[in-house]
């Protein structure tokens, strides 16, 4: 999806911004709620851990959402190769 | 009814013209609305203005420059290791710094009993508040340091990056390279623990190898033919007092000489 220059610029920052916070943020949660991985099985908590591990997912996805939006002239990443067509 | 020449943001319509599923115009209008609020992409539109003022040139990757076909790209992360190599060396020099509140350097005679300065190890590893995390952070950025010298080097002689007129920087390199690695030694020394004092004996044992200027070497760097306090005070001196100085002045003109040149195209 291309969008204009000014969009694209808006997208990358606040989205790279978001996905970086989520992800650590996610990372504490979680370390929250298994004490740091140490935590026996039973001492758990299941709700957090899972909203730990959700938080993870949704930087990954807001990151990976992001990257539908191109600016003019840039291509996809599906496309890019570094071989030349035309034998060098 | 203002004159000023609307641009993309002053109406939505070119989101209009495009065909944005329901997820994407949200996304879109959220970040937006976000960014017209907290102008986040302005400031770093400021910042990246302030780094082109400061590097008043942006020459042409080198790829552009002669016409060659695109295989040299994976080189780039390699040409990220000098200033990796000089961000370690800025957490050591920090980390550094607040552990020298805490260590002091002395040694009693060597018969077994912990010395003060293995005393105050004892004391930063285990009482201290962030103490452990401290020494952790000084000894893994001074050995992550190590590393990204050597590999820094290793880029600089495989792209040819040392050539004319580069001749002089290569050699203040090799002498940093060198400092980094008696930086080590000497911090290595520090701790007065039994790796410690061991590696002090083969120092020594290597000093006094030398022909002709070995005894003098040994008394110049560990006080004597045999470790004690002399020998902790001398490394500590250098660690804390000499090297820094030296080091510092040394990577100041060592990457002041980068700046005035410009990095180095491969041929």
């Amino acid at each position: 999806m291309v969008v204009p220059d000014a969009v694209y610029k808006r997208v990358t920052v606040f989205s790279t911004l978001f996905a970086v916070a989520a992800v650590v943020g996610g990372f504490l949660v979680l370390d929250v709620a298994t004490d740091r991985a140490t935590a026996e099985l039973s001492e758990v908590q299941p709700l957090v851990a899972l909203a730990g591990v959700g938080l993870i997912a949704a930087g990954a996805v807001t990151y990976a959402f992001s990257t539908r939006f191109r600016a003019d002239g840039m291509g996809n990443a599906k496309e890019e190769t570094d071989e030349r067509s035309d034998n060098g | 009814m203002s004159i000023e020449r609307k641009d993309e943001h002053d109406h939505e319509s070119w989101m209009e013209s495009r065909d944005l599923t329901a997820i994407e115009e949200i996304y879109l209008t959220v970040l937006l609305w976000l960014d017209r609020r907290l102008r986040i992409v302005d400031y770093l539109e400021i910042l990246e203005n302030m780094y082109y003022k400061v590097n008043f040139q942006m020459p042409k990757s080198h790829t552009e420059q002669y016409n060659l076909d695109n295989k040299f790209w994976y080189w780039y992360p390699l040409y990220a290791l000098g200033s990796f190599s000089t961000i370690a060396y800025v957490v050591a020099a920090i980390s550094g710094a607040l552990l020298g509140f805490y260590y002091a350097p002395g040694a009693g005679a060597s018969n077994g009993t912990p010395d003060l300065a293995y005393n105050s190890i004892t004391f930063i590893m285990t009482d201290l508040n962030f103490g452990f995390f401290l020494r952790s952070l000084h000894r893994w950025s001074a050995q992550v340091m190590v590393a990204a010298v050597f590999l820094h080097m290793l880029r600089v002689y495989f792209t040819g990056a040392y050539k004319e007129p580069r001749e002089l920087n290569w050699i203040i390199g090799i002498v940093l390279i060198s400092l980094t690695m008696v930086f080590g030694y000497t911090g290595y020394l520090l701790p007065w623990d039994q790796l410690a004092f061991w590696a002090g004996q083969i120092g020594v044992e290597m000093s006094l190898s030398i022909p002709l200027i070995g005894e003098w070497v040994a008394q110049l760097l560990f006080g004597g033919f045999t470790l004690s306090q002399s020998t902790v005070q001398r490394m500590y001196i250098l660690h804390v007092f000499v090297l820094p100085f030296v080091t510092t002045g040394l990577i100041a003109v060592h990457i002041g000489i980068v700046w005035m040149q410009g990095i180095a195209e491969p041929h």
